[in-house]
């Protein structure tokens, strides 16, 4: 019954106008450029297909998914702390593992349901209604939620360790996820997105598109197998959870200018 | 019910509190001390906020850090202002009350009960957001005590309430101390601390320099020179008077303003008896400023420390 109460303060605290109004920008992003590419685009030379493929992989679960678990995630604890409302609950005989899983659960919730209605407008916005079924909108609805657990389970992690954790998600989000996935030999395997590229391929660009880099990348990049992308992404998801409540029932919350 | 067995703390280079040791039982006891003793580590080290860098701390026999059996029987009542500011008080109380593991169908009632308690009841369904720093201190001590703790923590409880908020607040204290509770009241403000209890735990620099009865430091206070600093039409005059009396040891104009005088006395309460005699006895004379510089408790602390 305290998880159930619990969890519906929690779930208030992420669904607050302020977070939803900034998801929805995010999450109908992608479907409006969609539309626009649709719109000015000559008949022909619009493909439902690439221009889905391209939101998809490098728009929503390359950029939406991972802003979104880091603002969410990274305020399961960061928004009490900076209120210094986390002494009344740290306070209170709850466990402090089951209070961070509660508070969690609501932010993986919003943040996964974003990134579905994200990828439905945007497969809906090139496809219409009825092409929908020829899209890798199933597949990729699958995948997102391996995806949305592994960032935010990071983002979590990130969140119990750290003071600013928004300010170091984001650096995380637009620097090491942008580039790394990019770069050549095994670099890519350092990143969560080139796993997760593996397990939701999208058709790649025509090879007369391809510019020199994407080329080079194609040349040297070692190969992924979907075996040890499903391997490495549940195994960064269980281990950043699990070290997220050790370190969440260790860590002293006391604001230093409060003394 | 608590213990500190040579407990310190420190961030990093700077000292929380220094060795401390001591017990605390039922009644109320007060942790005076200026700003920076070292009263809100305290309250942190007991509430399992915070670990002791050295020594112990327990609480019920056990150490409360992350201690779900300590947090059962405490309550806490913070000093930061903060509180969910989006919630009404009704709705921050209720939430507290069920994570502090009270029954569900006993909630309602007891909220109910424990804001009017503290004279919230006419603004408990407003936010919390649009409450006076009175009603915040009011909404943090029913939170505090919700669970009925067997032990009540609560830091500059006393903060912003006016007189009558302060003697309702006091009255709900004692009311837990006689019912066998231990309640620790930490404050910077003497006279706040002697309305309610007379057991006191004196603070200074992180260390614990006094326990004990608050009259016996009250006797240290009053047999140290207490300066008084008057300013006035006539201070010469007045320091050729108050120079004559018995309990005045030192009358000294100042240099620069010479309606300015400073007196030193070892019987302050005599002194303030006397004085609108003395001025009213002296014909024309006006008294523009009367205060006394050792009035804080710094000035106590400072003499305490070199004694």
């Amino acid at each position: 019954m305290i998880d159930l109460f619990l969890l519906k303060n929690a779930m208030r605290d992420m669904t607050r106008p302020k977070k939803l109004v900034a998801a929805l920008i995010l999450v109908a992003g992608p479907a409006l450029l969609t539309l626009l590419l649709k719109t000015f685009r000559p008949s022909g030379a619009f493909s439902p297909g690439a221009v889905y493929d391209v939101m998809s992989e490098k728009v929503i679960l390359g950029f939406v998914m991972v802003i979104l678990s880091v603002v969410f995630c990274t305020s399961v604890v960061a928004q009490e702390v900076e209120d210094k409302t986390i002494v009344y609950i740290l306070t209170r005989p709850v466990p402090r593992y089951r209070i961070l899983t509660v508070k969690f659960l609501p932010a993986l919730f919003v943040t996964l349901g974003t990134v579905w209605v994200s990828l439905i407008a945007a497969a809906v916005a090139a496809y219409g209604f009825t092409g929908i079924g020829h899209s890798h909108l199933g597949r990729d609805l699958q995948i997102a939620p391996v995806g949305v657990m592994a960032y935010s389970c990071c983002f979590l992690l990130l969140a119990t360790l750290l003071n600013r954790p928004l300010i170091y998600g984001l650096l995380y989000a637009f620097g090491w996820e942008t580039w790394v996935p990019n770069m050549p030999g095994s670099f890519q395997k350092l990143s969560l997105m080139a796993y997760l590229r593996v397990l939701a391929p999208h058709a790649t660009p025509d090879p007369e598109d391809v510019d020199l880099t994407q080329a080079i990348q194609g040349i040297t990049q070692d190969e992924i197998s979907t075996r040890m992308a499903w391997i490495v992404l549940i195994t960064v998801t269980i281990v950043a959870f699990g070290a997220a409540l050790a370190f969440f029932s260790r860590r002293e919350y006391v604001p230093r200018d409060a003394e | 019910m608590i213990v500190l067995e040579h407990a310190s703390r420190w961030y990093g280079q700077v000292i929380g509190i220094n060795d401390v040791s001591g017990t605390i039982g039922p009644g109320i006891t007060a942790l005076l001390g200026p700003n920076g003793a070292g009263k809100s580590t305290m309250m942190k080290l007991i509430t399992g906020q915070l670990r002791p860098t050295t020594g112990k701390v327990e609480v019920f026999g056990e150490a409360p850090f992350g201690n779900s059996a300590v947090y059962r029987r405490l309550g806490y009542c913070p000093e930061s202002e903060s509180s969910y500011d989006d919630m009404t008080g009704r709705q921050m109380v209720t939430m507290l009350a069920w994570m502090a593991g009270l029954p569900g169908a006993q909630i309602d009632k007891r909220v109910a009960d424990m804001i009017d308690h503290v004279g919230m009841t006419y603004a408990a369904d407003r936010k919390i957001g649009g409450y006076s720093k009175g009603m915040r201190q009011r909404i943090k001590i029913a939170q505090g005590i919700i669970h009925d703790p067997d032990v009540l923590l609560l830091d500059e409880p006393l903060n912003g309430l006016d007189p009558m908020g302060r003697r309702e607040v006091a009255q709900v204290l004692h009311g837990l101390a006689e019912q066998g509770k231990c309640v620790i009241v930490s404050s910077h403000i003497l006279y706040e601390v002697e309305q309610m209890t007379s057991n006191i735990l004196l603070m200074h620099r992180g260390r614990l320099m006094a326990q004990g009865d608050i009259y016996r430091i009250r006797g240290l206070i009053d047999s140290h020179p207490h300066r008084i600093a008057i300013t006035s039409t006539q201070a010469r005059l007045l320091a050729q008077i108050l120079i004559s009396r018995p309990y005045v040891i030192s009358a000294r104009l100042d240099a620069i303003d010479d309606r300015k005088l400073e007196i030193e006395t070892r019987q302050p309460d005599m002194f303030y008896s006397e004085f609108p005699s003395i001025v009213d006895s002296a014909p024309g004379m006006r008294v523009e400023r009367l205060y006394s510089p050792d009035n804080n408790l710094e000035s106590v602390f400072k003499y305490l420390v070199e004694a």
